[in-house]
């Protein structure tokens, strides 16, 4: 069974000739309709999320800022990111979007959800909205399912890093961030000694590929780096930031993939999960349209309908080698931070200290 | 404490970044220093969906306005957000020993936008270096 939560953004939050535009929702439920599950289809309309729900990842301070912003017309946030006088209702019934899911999935106790939302999410900062995201969609999940003890996987595929995801859950044992990233490429976080911070070392877990990588490079990255880490984490709900910009025909990044690595990658999603009803994938990126269809129907098809993907998988590129260094420099760093942390335990002193890498205002 | 040799400055074409550039190479001048001037790339400008802000040949007329030889500034073009490439620049092999930005005149509240500079200010190894508008500086 698939559960869809949304659609949100088909009309709404529209910036013109910007390439997040609303026919990205409509190329996904396409993908959506292609696989023709008929009663096994539940679609889930997208509530507002509670101010509560947002105020576990974002400042009070910013969500006031973009709603008002927002009210009075929007206009550009940065040079890659727009507001418009509809964006903030579609970003908080984005946001909202997630935790219908989990509600539906929880009842359910079968299938798999799918957030059809757009503004993405995973580049949105405690503080700040940048890289075409305002609110931080996976994350406002994430943060819920947390709130109730929860033990939660964020997987992130899409072809940019999510730094927003990552500093939010910088310093939360709770929550493993595992993400697969070209680089080097925007946002320009995401090394592999990125590890968490002082309170949750190793629950950060970033694996970057240069461009040109295949399917089976990621693949390589999910299996020798982060299978080991997700069974030692033992997930109870995994949430994928469900990007297709990594797809050969995006225009916004050089990696290679096909509709059918996002299926390969969608099996090891599916594996993580404990059980059945406990896989959540958010869409993220993804700008060229009959990619974003094809990998949306070959994504939940290969968890859902057990479909083989209209394109085979890639195989080939470069970034093995660079899997293997992840692996290595992740160890090191986590090493590192350990000793770090018994120095300061055996000071009895306060752990303050802020990674350098680590962007944003304090929250 | 010895005085910064090479000095970063983020620079993306707008009135701010032009006046830190200036007061950047006026201090690298004084102190016989190198400046690096780095532009961050977002996600519009790396696939070419947005015009080039930025040009090297304006950046090197501003430092030799400045009266510093061009020979000592390095262009440096780097894909991410403008404060996690000026952090990047900060560390590693080679780091400048401080970092200049300027500051944005926006109709957007500040709140939204988080800021370069506190940010920088929260993350950054090395000092740094807040420059306002021109006309402002002595």
């Amino acid at each position: 069974m698939l559960i869809l939560a949304g659609p949100v953004g088909e009309r709404e939050h529209d910036g013109g000739s910007h390439p997040e535009r609303p026919a990205r929702i409509r190329a996904a439920l396409d993908g959506v309709s292609d696989l023709h599950l008929g009663s096994d289809l539940v679609t889930v309309a997208a509530r507002a999320a509670a101010r509560d729900d947002l105020l576990r990842v974002h400042d009070g301070e910013y969500l006031d800022e973009l709603e008002s912003f927002s009210r009075r017309g929007g206009g550009a946030l940065d040079a890659d990111t727009y507001v418009t006088d509809t964006s903030w209702d579609a970003a908080v019934r984005a946001a909202g979007a997630g935790l219908v899911a989990i509600e539906a999935l929880e009842s359910s106790r079968e299938g798999v959800a799918f957030v059809a939302v757009r503004p993405p999410g995973h580049h949105a900062q405690p503080d700040r909205g940048m890289g075409f995201c305002l609110l931080n969609n996976v994350a406002v999940a994430a943060a819920a399912l947390v709130a109730k003890g929860a033990r939660v996987l964020i997987v992130d595929w899409d072809v940019h890093h999510g730094n927003g995801t990552q500093e939010i859950f910088w310093d939360e044992p709770n929550v493993l961030y595992v993400s697969t990233h070209q680089w080097p490429l925007y946002p320009g976080t995401g090394r592999p000694e990125e590890v968490g911070g002082l309170d949750a070392i190793g629950a950060t877990l970033n694996v970057p590929v240069p461009p040109g990588a295949t399917g089976d490079v990621l693949l390589q990255a999910m299996d020798e780096v982060a299978a080991p880490a997700v069974e030692a984490f033992g997930p109870e709900w995994v949430l994928v930031s469900c990007g297709f910009d990594a797809h050969r025909a995006d225009p916004l990044a050089e990696l290679v993939l096909t509709s059918g690595d996002f299926a390969a990658l969608a099996r090891r999603a599916g594996a993580y999960a404990p059980s059945p009803g406990r896989l959540v994938l958010f869409l993220e990126g993804g700008y060229d349209l009959q990619a974003l269809r094809l990998s949306t129907a070959a994504t939940l098809g290969a968890l859902v309908a057990d479909l083989s993907p209209p394109e085979p998988p890639t195989f080939g590129g470069p970034g093995s080698e660079a899997v293997r260094s992840a692996a290595l420099f992740r160890r090191r760093a986590m090493e590192e931070l350990s000793d770090r942390l018994l120095a300061v335990d055996s000071l009895d002193a306060p752990v303050t200290e802020r990674p350098r890498w680590r962007l944003g205002g304090s929250r | 404490m010895r005085a910064p040799a090479r000095i970063a400055v983020g620079y993306d074409g707008s009135p701010g970044s032009e006046a830190a550039l200036r007061w950047a190479a006026a201090l690298a001048r004084a102190l016989g220093a190198g400046v690096k001037v780095v532009h961050a790339v977002g996600l519009l400008e790396h696939a070419g969906l947005a015009a080039l802000s930025v040009h090297e040949e304006r950046a090197r007329a501003i430092v030799a306005g400045a009266g510093m030889e061009s020979s000592r500034l390095e262009w440096c073009v780097l894909e991410g957000d403008p404060g996690s490439v000026l952090c990047r620049v900060a560390e590693g092999p080679d780091p400048a020993e401080l970092l200049v930005v300027g500051t944005r005149r926006s109709s957007v509240p500040a709140g939204l936008l988080g800021s370069t500079s506190l940010g920088l200010v929260a993350c950054a190894p090395v000092p740094v270096v807040v420059v306002p508008p021109a006309g402002q500086v002595g």
